[in-house]
């Protein structure tokens, strides 16, 4: 009997992990390949969301996985990323300050538009928490208050890290024109 | 918003500018005190100027094609098994593609197969080429009694790279026009 359970259990929340990859895969693998600034690492980041959320669903069948815990999840798993890089890098810089980031050759050629590299070569110049505030309201579409949830802080605090990821931005498309 | 704006003020507002949250008041107080403080205009930039950066974000997000599978990539990653129906298909395609590139090796270059004067003549008329083609080789036209005989160079695209005349026939003006006729063609694949 409790074998039955255990199965329809593993069945249900297989079926809701399903259901969450099919609707919001593609936007957390681009949220995340902008933050990462790498395809194949932003595929197994996304993975790893999806797999967090299983077994959050299979511990807990009646916890309901909204949006803002996916991109919480992909928040902290790309930041942690990037950390995890920066302590490792030595030399040279992957990030590189001064162009846009090798990992955007592989990019397809409608995103090496100006605006793309201009955003990822910024991107590669901030903080990680700077890079995800940027991208949960200007990108994902959140306001800062949502951002500020998903990120655990306030909309204060939002605000001033997209400001900051703006500046850097400028600065980036003021290089692009002079040069 | 009331109150003087100072440039800590200021850095907020921009924020919210860039999120577009700003209220019509806090826009006011942000362009009054760009108005009197250049080094916010230089750094932070005019409303327009902020709305401009961030619409990159924006066109950055609709520029984007990329359409990731996990379901796919999962499938991928997974330890497959291969058949061992595809196992003997790669074996046999490797044996094949051996024989192949030895044969290729071994079979002389240059054929020269021969054609008369007027078959050389109609062939030019029509517009059509039945010599072999293939780059590096080359090909030879046999013009009756008196015959020239031609090497003619090919890229893999069908035009021709140079013409040479390897055997002349004994008038030069025939040899000449046998190859500018021949130079002028392009060589389509056998």
């Amino acid at each position: 009997m409790e074998a039955c359970h255990e199965a329809e259990t593993t069945a249900r929340a297989q079926a809701r992990t399903e259901a969450l990859v099919l609707e919001y895969q593609t936007k957390l693998a681009r949220y995340l390949r902008r933050m990462v600034g790498d395809a194949e690492t932003a595929l197994d980041l996304t993975q790893e969301v999806f797999l967090s959320a299983y077994r959050m669903l299979s511990a807990d069948p009646a916890r309901e996985l909204n949006a803002g815990w996916l991109y919480r999840a992909a928040t902290n798993a790309g930041i942690s990323f990037l950390r995890r890089k920066r302590i490792l890098r030595i030399l040279p810089l992957d990030r590189d300050v001064d162009g846009p980031p090798a990992s955007l050759r592989t990019w397809s050629v409608d995103e090496r538009s100006a605006a793309s590299l201009d955003l990822q070569a910024a991107l590669a110049r901030l903080a990680p928490e700077q890079s995800a505030a940027l991208l949960l309201t200007s990108y994902a579409g959140y306001s800062s208050a949502e951002a500020a949830t998903i990120l655990g802080t306030t909309p204060e605090a939002v605000r001033q890290r997209v400001c900051r990821a703006m500046r850097v931005l400028r600065g980036v498309m003021k290089e692009g024109i002079e040069s | 918003m009331n109150g003087r704006v100072d440039c800590a003020d200021a850095e907020r507002l921009a924020g919210t500018i860039a999120v577009s949250e700003a209220t019509d008041a806090e826009r006011d107080a942000y362009r009054a005190h760009l108005a009197g403080c250049g080094r916010c205009l230089r750094d932070l930039g005019g409303e327009r100027d902020i709305e401009r950066v961030m619409g990159t974000v924006a066109q950055a997000r609709d520029a984007e094609r990329w359409q990731p599978d996990l379901r796919a990539l999962s499938r991928r990653s997974a330890p497959a098994r291969a058949p061992v129906w595809a196992a003997a298909l790669a074996a046999g395609i490797v044996i094949a593609v051996g024989i192949g590139l030895t044969e290729h090796q071994l079979r002389p270059t240059a054929a020269t197969p021969s054609i008369s004067a007027p078959e050389a003549r109609a062939l030019a008329a029509l517009g059509t080429q039945t010599m072999p083609q293939r780059e590096g080789r080359a090909e030879s036209l046999a013009v009756g009694t008196a015959a020239t005989t031609l090497n003619l160079r090919i890229d893999a695209r069908g035009v021709p790279l140079q013409c040479t005349v390897a055997a002349s026939s004994g008038n030069r003006a025939k040899d000449s026009a046998i190859c500018r006729a021949a130079m002028r063609r392009r060589y389509s694949s056998p």
